[in-house]
Protein backbone atom coordinates (compact mmCIF):
# COMPACT_ATOMS: atom_id res chain seq x y z
CA UNK A 1 0.00 0.00 0.00
CA UNK A 2 1.30 3.37 -0.93
CA UNK A 3 0.31 6.86 0.00
CA UNK A 4 1.65 10.27 -0.82
CA UNK A 5 1.58 13.54 1.02
CA UNK A 6 -1.12 15.04 -1.11
CA UNK A 7 -3.60 12.40 -2.05
CA UNK A 8 -5.96 14.35 -4.30
CA UNK A 9 -4.04 14.22 -7.55
CA UNK A 10 -4.79 14.25 -11.23
CA UNK A 11 -1.24 13.30 -12.30
CA UNK A 12 -0.24 9.67 -12.46
CA UNK A 13 3.07 7.89 -12.65
CA UNK A 14 3.85 4.36 -13.88
CA UNK A 15 7.11 2.39 -13.81
CA UNK A 16 7.82 -1.08 -15.17
CA UNK A 17 7.11 -3.68 -12.49
CA UNK A 18 10.33 -5.68 -12.96
CA UNK A 19 13.64 -4.11 -13.87
CA UNK A 20 17.07 -5.66 -14.21
CA UNK A 21 19.98 -3.76 -12.70
CA UNK A 22 21.89 -1.60 -15.13
CA UNK A 23 19.05 -1.19 -17.63
CA UNK A 24 17.58 2.18 -18.54
CA UNK A 25 13.82 2.60 -18.20
CA UNK A 26 11.15 5.11 -19.03
CA UNK A 27 8.65 6.21 -16.41
CA UNK A 28 5.33 7.26 -17.82
CA UNK A 29 3.44 10.18 -16.31
CA UNK A 30 0.11 11.80 -16.96
CA UNK A 31 -1.17 15.30 -16.25
CA UNK A 32 0.22 18.57 -17.48
CA UNK A 33 2.36 21.50 -16.48
CA UNK A 34 5.65 21.88 -14.62
CA UNK A 35 6.43 19.11 -12.18
CA UNK A 36 9.26 17.75 -10.06
CA UNK A 37 10.40 14.18 -10.43
CA UNK A 38 12.12 12.37 -7.58
CA UNK A 39 13.87 9.01 -7.74
CA UNK A 40 14.83 7.41 -4.44
CA UNK A 41 16.76 4.16 -4.36
CA UNK A 42 19.41 2.32 -2.35
CA UNK A 43 22.20 4.69 -3.41
CA UNK A 44 20.33 7.54 -5.06
CA UNK A 45 17.97 10.39 -4.16
CA UNK A 46 17.66 12.60 -7.24
CA UNK A 47 15.37 15.49 -8.08
CA UNK A 48 14.71 17.00 -11.49
CA UNK A 49 12.32 19.38 -13.23
CA UNK A 50 10.04 17.66 -15.74
CA UNK A 51 6.80 18.21 -17.57
CA UNK A 52 3.88 16.20 -16.21
CA UNK A 53 2.45 14.00 -18.94
CA UNK A 54 5.84 13.30 -20.51
CA UNK A 55 7.83 10.10 -20.41
CA UNK A 56 10.74 10.43 -18.00
CA UNK A 57 13.90 8.56 -18.97
CA UNK A 58 15.92 7.05 -16.14
CA UNK A 59 19.52 6.25 -17.12
CA UNK A 60 21.01 2.82 -16.62
CA UNK A 61 23.64 4.15 -14.20
CA UNK A 62 20.87 5.31 -11.87
CA UNK A 63 19.54 1.76 -11.64
CA UNK A 64 22.67 -0.28 -10.97
CA UNK A 65 21.84 -1.10 -7.36
CA UNK A 66 19.36 -3.91 -6.83
CA UNK A 67 16.61 -3.12 -4.36
CA UNK A 68 13.57 -1.01 -3.82
CA UNK A 69 13.04 2.29 -5.63
CA UNK A 70 10.40 4.98 -5.28
CA UNK A 71 9.51 7.40 -8.08
CA UNK A 72 7.53 10.51 -7.06
CA UNK A 73 5.99 13.13 -9.32
CA UNK A 74 4.93 16.40 -7.72
CA UNK A 75 2.89 18.76 -9.88
CA UNK A 76 0.62 21.69 -9.09
CA UNK A 77 -2.19 19.24 -8.28
CA UNK A 78 -0.14 17.31 -5.72
CA UNK A 79 2.27 14.40 -5.55
CA UNK A 80 1.83 10.90 -6.86
CA UNK A 81 4.22 7.97 -6.52
CA UNK A 82 5.02 4.44 -7.54
CA UNK A 83 7.56 1.97 -6.30
CA UNK A 84 9.39 -0.75 -8.17
CA UNK A 85 12.06 -3.38 -7.69
CA UNK A 86 15.38 -3.54 -9.46
CA UNK A 87 16.56 -7.15 -9.62
CA UNK A 88 20.20 -8.24 -9.85
CA UNK A 89 21.61 -8.81 -13.33
CA UNK A 90 23.21 -12.11 -14.41
CA UNK A 91 25.87 -13.53 -12.10
CA UNK A 92 29.35 -12.80 -13.37
CA UNK A 93 31.43 -11.84 -10.35
CA UNK A 94 32.54 -13.49 -7.15
CA UNK A 95 33.79 -12.41 -3.80
CA UNK A 96 36.03 -15.21 -2.63
CA UNK A 97 36.93 -15.61 1.02
CA UNK A 98 39.54 -18.19 1.96
CA UNK A 99 40.58 -18.80 5.52
CA UNK A 100 43.23 -19.22 6.85
CA UNK A 101 46.02 -17.89 4.63
CA UNK A 102 48.61 -20.10 6.38
CA UNK A 103 47.89 -23.60 7.54
CA UNK A 104 49.87 -26.60 8.73
CA UNK A 105 50.01 -29.51 6.29
CA UNK A 106 47.49 -32.31 6.72
CA UNK A 107 44.88 -30.26 8.60
CA UNK A 108 41.59 -32.10 8.05
CA UNK A 109 38.87 -29.75 6.73
CA UNK A 110 41.10 -26.91 7.86
CA UNK A 111 40.56 -24.58 4.89
CA UNK A 112 37.27 -22.80 4.41
CA UNK A 113 36.47 -21.33 0.99
CA UNK A 114 33.33 -19.19 0.59
CA UNK A 115 32.21 -17.68 -2.72
CA UNK A 116 29.62 -14.89 -2.77
CA UNK A 117 27.88 -14.64 -6.12
CA UNK A 118 27.38 -11.16 -7.56
CA UNK A 119 26.44 -9.45 -10.79
CA UNK A 120 28.65 -6.89 -12.50
CA UNK A 121 27.29 -4.14 -10.21
CA UNK A 122 28.20 -6.02 -7.02
CA UNK A 123 24.58 -6.93 -6.28
CA UNK A 124 24.04 -10.28 -4.57
CA UNK A 125 22.49 -12.82 -6.93
CA UNK A 126 20.13 -15.04 -4.90
CA UNK A 127 19.21 -17.30 -7.85
CA UNK A 128 21.04 -20.68 -7.60
CA UNK A 129 24.23 -20.64 -9.68
CA UNK A 130 26.92 -23.28 -10.29
CA UNK A 131 30.22 -22.30 -8.71
CA UNK A 132 33.35 -24.34 -9.41
CA UNK A 133 36.01 -24.55 -6.73
CA UNK A 134 39.48 -25.77 -7.66
CA UNK A 135 42.65 -26.63 -5.81
CA UNK A 136 45.98 -26.29 -7.60
CA UNK A 137 48.69 -27.63 -5.32
CA UNK A 138 52.35 -27.45 -6.30
CA UNK A 139 53.45 -30.47 -8.39
CA UNK A 140 50.00 -32.03 -8.15
CA UNK A 141 47.03 -32.35 -10.49
CA UNK A 142 44.36 -29.71 -10.06
CA UNK A 143 41.21 -30.94 -8.34
CA UNK A 144 37.85 -29.26 -8.76
CA UNK A 145 34.37 -29.53 -7.28
CA UNK A 146 31.11 -27.84 -8.26
CA UNK A 147 28.68 -26.39 -5.74
CA UNK A 148 25.36 -24.67 -6.31
CA UNK A 149 24.96 -21.35 -4.56
CA UNK A 150 22.10 -20.82 -2.14
CA UNK A 151 21.09 -17.24 -1.39
CA UNK A 152 24.20 -16.06 -3.26
CA UNK A 153 26.62 -18.21 -1.24
CA UNK A 154 28.54 -21.38 -2.14
CA UNK A 155 31.23 -22.88 0.05
CA UNK A 156 33.55 -25.85 0.56
CA UNK A 157 35.92 -27.11 3.22
CA UNK A 158 39.25 -28.58 2.22
CA UNK A 159 42.02 -30.57 3.85
CA UNK A 160 45.51 -29.13 3.40
CA UNK A 161 48.05 -31.18 1.43
CA UNK A 162 50.84 -33.30 2.90
CA UNK A 163 53.56 -31.21 1.32
CA UNK A 164 54.38 -27.70 2.40
CA UNK A 165 54.34 -24.78 -0.04
CA UNK A 166 51.81 -22.48 -1.67
CA UNK A 167 48.53 -23.90 -2.95
CA UNK A 168 46.22 -21.95 -5.21
CA UNK A 169 42.51 -22.10 -4.52
CA UNK A 170 40.14 -20.87 -7.17
CA UNK A 171 36.43 -20.21 -7.50
CA UNK A 172 34.79 -19.52 -10.83
CA UNK A 173 31.42 -18.71 -12.28
CA UNK A 174 31.00 -18.25 -16.01
CA UNK A 175 34.03 -16.32 -17.21
CA UNK A 176 34.81 -14.85 -13.81
CA UNK A 177 37.29 -16.49 -11.54
CA UNK A 178 39.09 -15.57 -8.36
CA UNK A 179 42.29 -17.11 -7.05
CA UNK A 180 43.68 -17.08 -3.53
CA UNK A 181 46.91 -18.59 -2.28
CA UNK A 182 47.15 -20.56 0.92
CA UNK A 183 50.61 -21.13 2.30
CA UNK A 184 50.88 -24.62 3.70
CA UNK A 185 53.54 -24.86 6.34
CA UNK A 186 55.06 -27.75 8.28
CA UNK A 187 52.91 -29.04 11.10
CA UNK A 188 54.14 -29.56 14.67
CA UNK A 189 57.52 -31.15 15.16
CA UNK A 190 57.64 -34.94 15.14
CA UNK A 191 60.26 -37.25 16.68
CA UNK A 192 62.05 -34.37 18.34
CA UNK A 193 65.51 -35.56 19.37
CA UNK A 194 68.40 -33.89 21.17
CA UNK A 195 72.05 -34.72 21.68
CA UNK A 196 74.62 -33.24 24.05
CA UNK A 197 78.31 -32.54 23.66
CA UNK A 198 80.75 -30.95 26.07
CA UNK A 199 82.05 -27.47 25.42
CA UNK A 200 84.17 -24.98 27.37
CA UNK A 201 81.41 -23.74 29.65
CA UNK A 202 79.30 -26.89 30.08
CA UNK A 203 77.26 -28.68 27.50
CA UNK A 204 76.03 -27.82 24.04
CA UNK A 205 72.56 -29.28 23.62
CA UNK A 206 71.37 -29.51 20.03
CA UNK A 207 68.36 -30.96 18.24
CA UNK A 208 68.50 -33.11 15.16
CA UNK A 209 67.01 -31.29 12.15
CA UNK A 210 63.41 -30.65 13.19
CA UNK A 211 60.72 -32.05 10.88
CA UNK A 212 57.00 -32.64 11.06
CA UNK A 213 55.52 -36.12 10.72
CA UNK A 214 55.34 -35.74 6.90
CA UNK A 215 59.03 -34.90 6.70
CA UNK A 216 58.61 -31.17 6.08
CA UNK A 217 61.20 -29.04 7.88
CA UNK A 218 59.67 -27.06 10.72
CA UNK A 219 60.23 -23.36 9.87
CA UNK A 220 63.02 -21.33 11.42
CA UNK A 221 61.78 -19.21 14.28
CA UNK A 222 59.64 -21.99 15.77
CA UNK A 223 60.47 -22.07 19.47
CA UNK A 224 62.01 -25.14 21.09
CA UNK A 225 62.19 -25.29 24.89
CA UNK A 226 65.12 -26.99 26.63
CA UNK A 227 64.61 -27.81 30.32
CA UNK A 228 67.42 -28.76 32.69
CA UNK A 229 66.45 -30.38 36.03
CA UNK A 230 68.97 -31.01 38.80
CA UNK A 231 69.15 -31.04 42.62
CA UNK A 232 68.91 -27.26 42.75
CA UNK A 233 65.78 -26.98 40.59
CA UNK A 234 64.63 -26.48 37.03
CA UNK A 235 65.82 -24.11 34.32
CA UNK A 236 64.07 -23.64 30.97
CA UNK A 237 65.56 -21.93 27.95
CA UNK A 238 63.42 -21.10 24.87
CA UNK A 239 65.35 -21.10 21.63
CA UNK A 240 64.12 -20.46 18.09
CA UNK A 241 65.04 -22.92 15.37
CA UNK A 242 67.82 -21.58 13.13
CA UNK A 243 68.76 -23.33 9.91
CA UNK A 244 66.61 -26.29 10.85
CA UNK A 245 68.02 -26.95 14.32
CA UNK A 246 67.79 -25.44 17.79
CA UNK A 247 70.77 -25.37 20.11
CA UNK A 248 71.72 -23.98 23.48
CA UNK A 249 74.74 -23.90 25.77
CA UNK A 250 74.01 -24.99 29.34
CA UNK A 251 76.52 -24.69 32.18
CA UNK A 252 75.94 -27.88 34.15
CA UNK A 253 78.01 -28.64 37.29
CA UNK A 254 76.56 -31.90 38.67
CA UNK A 255 74.14 -34.49 37.36
CA UNK A 256 71.16 -33.20 35.41
CA UNK A 257 68.32 -34.30 33.18
CA UNK A 258 67.63 -32.39 29.99
CA UNK A 259 64.32 -32.54 28.17
CA UNK A 260 63.10 -30.87 25.02
CA UNK A 261 59.67 -29.74 23.80
CA UNK A 262 58.17 -27.71 20.98
CA UNK A 263 54.53 -26.71 21.26
CA UNK A 264 52.67 -29.79 22.47
CA UNK A 265 55.39 -32.16 21.32
CA UNK A 266 58.01 -33.53 23.68
CA UNK A 267 61.25 -35.20 22.65
CA UNK A 268 63.80 -37.49 24.20
CA UNK A 269 65.46 -37.04 27.60
CA UNK A 270 69.21 -36.91 28.27
CA UNK A 271 71.12 -37.47 31.49
CA UNK A 272 74.39 -35.59 31.73
CA UNK A 273 76.97 -35.08 34.42
CA UNK A 274 79.03 -31.94 34.50
CA UNK A 275 82.62 -31.69 35.74
CA UNK A 276 83.45 -35.27 34.74
CA UNK B 1 1.49 24.48 62.64
CA UNK B 2 4.72 22.49 62.48
CA UNK B 3 2.77 19.21 62.11
CA UNK B 4 0.75 20.65 59.21
CA UNK B 5 3.93 21.79 57.43
CA UNK B 6 5.42 18.34 57.93
CA UNK B 7 2.27 16.68 56.53
CA UNK B 8 2.22 18.96 53.43
CA UNK B 9 5.97 18.49 53.02
CA UNK B 10 5.56 14.68 53.03
CA UNK B 11 2.72 14.89 50.53
CA UNK B 12 4.79 17.14 48.29
CA UNK B 13 7.70 14.70 48.46
CA UNK B 14 5.35 11.82 47.61
CA UNK B 15 3.95 13.67 44.58
CA UNK B 16 7.44 14.68 43.44
CA UNK B 17 8.63 11.06 43.66
CA UNK B 18 5.58 9.82 41.71
CA UNK B 19 6.06 12.57 39.11
CA UNK B 20 9.75 11.70 38.66
CA UNK B 21 8.79 8.04 38.29
CA UNK B 22 6.29 8.86 35.54
CA UNK B 23 8.84 11.07 33.75
CA UNK B 24 11.52 8.37 33.97
CA UNK B 25 9.09 5.75 32.65
CA UNK B 26 8.17 7.91 29.67
CA UNK B 27 11.79 8.77 28.90
CA UNK B 28 12.67 5.08 28.88
CA UNK B 29 9.67 4.23 26.74
CA UNK B 30 10.69 6.94 24.29
CA UNK B 31 14.26 5.59 24.09
CA UNK B 32 12.89 2.07 23.56
CA UNK B 33 10.64 3.35 20.76
CA UNK B 34 13.71 4.66 18.89
CA UNK B 35 15.60 1.40 19.19
CA UNK B 36 14.59 -1.08 16.47
CA UNK B 37 13.21 -4.39 17.72
CA UNK B 38 15.17 -7.25 16.17
CA UNK B 39 14.33 -10.91 16.67
CA UNK B 40 16.99 -13.35 15.51
CA UNK B 41 16.16 -16.89 14.47
CA UNK B 42 19.30 -18.97 14.02
CA UNK B 43 17.68 -22.43 14.06
CA UNK B 44 18.49 -23.24 10.43
CA UNK B 45 21.85 -21.59 10.07
CA UNK B 46 24.66 -23.65 8.56
CA UNK B 47 27.38 -24.83 8.32
CA UNK B 48 28.59 -23.32 11.58
CA UNK B 49 26.29 -22.95 14.57
CA UNK B 50 26.09 -19.49 16.06
CA UNK B 51 27.91 -19.04 19.36
CA UNK B 52 25.86 -17.74 22.32
CA UNK B 53 27.69 -14.43 22.39
CA UNK B 54 27.30 -13.98 18.63
CA UNK B 55 23.57 -14.75 18.91
CA UNK B 56 23.32 -11.77 21.26
CA UNK B 57 25.63 -9.37 19.47
CA UNK B 58 24.29 -9.84 15.93
CA UNK B 59 20.70 -8.65 16.64
CA UNK B 60 21.98 -5.88 18.92
CA UNK B 61 24.45 -4.59 16.32
CA UNK B 62 21.94 -4.99 13.50
CA UNK B 63 19.43 -2.91 15.47
CA UNK B 64 22.09 -0.28 16.11
CA UNK B 65 22.91 -0.31 12.39
CA UNK B 66 19.28 0.47 11.50
CA UNK B 67 19.07 3.08 14.22
CA UNK B 68 22.17 4.88 12.95
CA UNK B 69 21.04 4.47 9.33
CA UNK B 70 17.73 6.17 10.15
CA UNK B 71 19.59 8.98 11.92
CA UNK B 72 22.05 9.35 9.04
CA UNK B 73 19.34 9.49 6.36
CA UNK B 74 17.24 11.91 8.40
CA UNK B 75 20.08 14.29 9.28
CA UNK B 76 22.12 13.71 6.09
CA UNK B 77 25.25 12.96 8.12
CA UNK B 78 27.42 10.30 6.50
CA UNK B 79 29.66 10.07 9.56
CA UNK B 80 26.89 8.27 11.45
CA UNK B 81 27.39 5.28 9.15
CA UNK B 82 30.91 4.69 10.46
CA UNK B 83 29.81 2.81 13.56
CA UNK B 84 27.92 -0.15 12.10
CA UNK B 85 28.44 -0.18 8.33
CA UNK B 86 31.36 -1.20 6.17
CA UNK B 87 32.14 -2.15 2.58
CA UNK B 88 29.40 -1.83 -0.02
CA UNK B 89 26.66 -0.98 2.47
CA UNK B 90 28.60 2.01 3.76
CA UNK B 91 29.57 3.03 0.24
CA UNK B 92 25.97 2.86 -1.05
CA UNK B 93 24.38 4.70 1.88
CA UNK B 94 27.10 7.36 1.76
CA UNK B 95 26.26 7.82 -1.93
CA UNK B 96 22.56 8.03 -1.04
CA UNK B 97 23.15 10.68 1.63
CA UNK B 98 25.40 12.74 -0.65
CA UNK B 99 22.68 12.50 -3.27
CA UNK B 100 20.07 13.61 -0.70
CA UNK B 101 22.22 16.61 0.27
CA UNK B 102 22.57 17.59 -3.39
CA UNK B 103 18.81 17.36 -3.94
CA UNK B 104 17.79 18.92 -0.62
CA UNK B 105 16.00 15.74 0.46
CA UNK B 106 15.71 13.84 3.73
CA UNK B 107 14.35 10.39 4.48
CA UNK B 108 12.74 9.50 7.77
CA UNK B 109 12.34 5.93 8.92
CA UNK B 110 10.11 4.90 11.79
CA UNK B 111 11.13 1.37 12.58
CA UNK B 112 8.43 -1.21 13.29
CA UNK B 113 10.67 -4.22 13.81
CA UNK B 114 12.83 -6.82 12.08
CA UNK B 115 12.52 -10.59 11.93
CA UNK B 116 16.05 -11.67 11.23
CA UNK B 117 16.86 -15.19 10.08
CA UNK B 118 20.46 -16.39 9.91
CA UNK B 119 20.93 -18.51 6.79
CA UNK B 120 24.69 -18.91 6.46
CA UNK B 121 27.57 -18.63 8.91
CA UNK B 122 30.90 -19.42 7.33
CA UNK B 123 33.05 -22.22 8.77
CA UNK B 124 35.74 -19.68 9.69
CA UNK B 125 33.20 -17.34 11.32
CA UNK B 126 34.24 -14.46 9.07
CA UNK B 127 30.90 -13.79 7.35
CA UNK B 128 27.24 -14.30 8.14
CA UNK B 129 24.32 -14.03 5.75
CA UNK B 130 20.88 -13.19 7.10
CA UNK B 131 17.41 -12.56 5.77
CA UNK B 132 15.47 -9.68 7.30
CA UNK B 133 11.72 -9.22 7.15
CA UNK B 134 11.57 -5.56 8.02
CA UNK B 135 8.66 -3.26 8.70
CA UNK B 136 9.03 0.48 8.82
CA UNK B 137 7.33 3.70 7.82
CA UNK B 138 9.19 5.77 5.30
CA UNK B 139 8.79 9.48 4.68
CA UNK B 140 10.62 11.56 2.08
CA UNK B 141 10.89 15.30 2.61
CA UNK B 142 12.00 17.98 0.19
CA UNK B 143 13.19 21.08 2.02
CA UNK B 144 11.26 19.93 5.07
CA UNK B 145 8.03 19.41 3.10
CA UNK B 146 6.62 15.90 3.05
CA UNK B 147 6.38 14.60 -0.52
CA UNK B 148 5.95 10.88 0.09
CA UNK B 149 5.11 8.48 2.88
CA UNK B 150 4.49 4.79 2.93
CA UNK B 151 4.37 1.86 5.33
CA UNK B 152 6.96 -0.62 4.03
CA UNK B 153 7.11 -4.35 4.50
CA UNK B 154 10.35 -5.43 2.83
CA UNK B 155 12.76 -8.32 2.77
CA UNK B 156 16.51 -7.75 2.79
CA UNK B 157 19.51 -9.97 2.17
CA UNK B 158 22.14 -8.97 4.70
CA UNK B 159 25.85 -9.72 4.88
CA UNK B 160 27.51 -9.06 8.22
CA UNK B 161 31.16 -9.43 9.12
CA UNK B 162 32.85 -9.23 12.50
CA UNK B 163 34.76 -6.06 13.37
CA UNK B 164 37.01 -5.42 16.35
CA UNK B 165 34.22 -5.37 18.94
CA UNK B 166 30.98 -5.65 16.95
CA UNK B 167 29.31 -7.09 13.88
CA UNK B 168 29.15 -4.73 10.91
CA UNK B 169 26.63 -4.62 8.08
CA UNK B 170 28.61 -5.15 4.86
CA UNK B 171 25.70 -5.42 2.42
CA UNK B 172 22.00 -4.70 2.74
CA UNK B 173 19.97 -5.47 -0.36
CA UNK B 174 16.20 -5.39 -0.62
CA UNK B 175 14.91 -8.40 -2.51
CA UNK B 176 11.84 -8.93 -4.58
CA UNK B 177 9.67 -11.30 -2.54
CA UNK B 178 7.89 -12.72 -5.54
CA UNK B 179 11.08 -13.71 -7.38
CA UNK B 180 13.96 -14.07 -4.91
Amino acid sequence: MLSVALSASASEIHAPAQITAGNAITIQTSGSGDATFYLIGPAIASKSKVQAGSNIPVDSDQLEHAGRYVAVLCASDGCTATNFSVNPAAANRLSFLVHPSRIPVGSAQGISAVAIVRDSFQNLVPKPEAVTFSVMAKDEKPVSAARTSESAVAWVRLTSAKKEGPTKLGASIGHADEIRVVQQVAADACNLRIKASRDKRGFLIETDPVHDCSGNPVPDGTVVSFTESDDVGKTTVDVPIKRGVAKVEMPIAGRAKITVASGVVTGNELEVAGGQ
Amino acid sequence: MKATALRYGSLLLLFATAFMGVVAYHLRASADDDFPRVQLNADDVSPRPIEDLTAKSVPRDYALAWQTLAQALSSNKTGLLDGYFTGLAKQDFTQRINSQIKSGLQTRYTDRGHKLEAVFYSPAGDVMELRDNAQFDMQVLDGGKLIYEEPVNAQFMVLMTPGADRWLVRQLQATNREKP
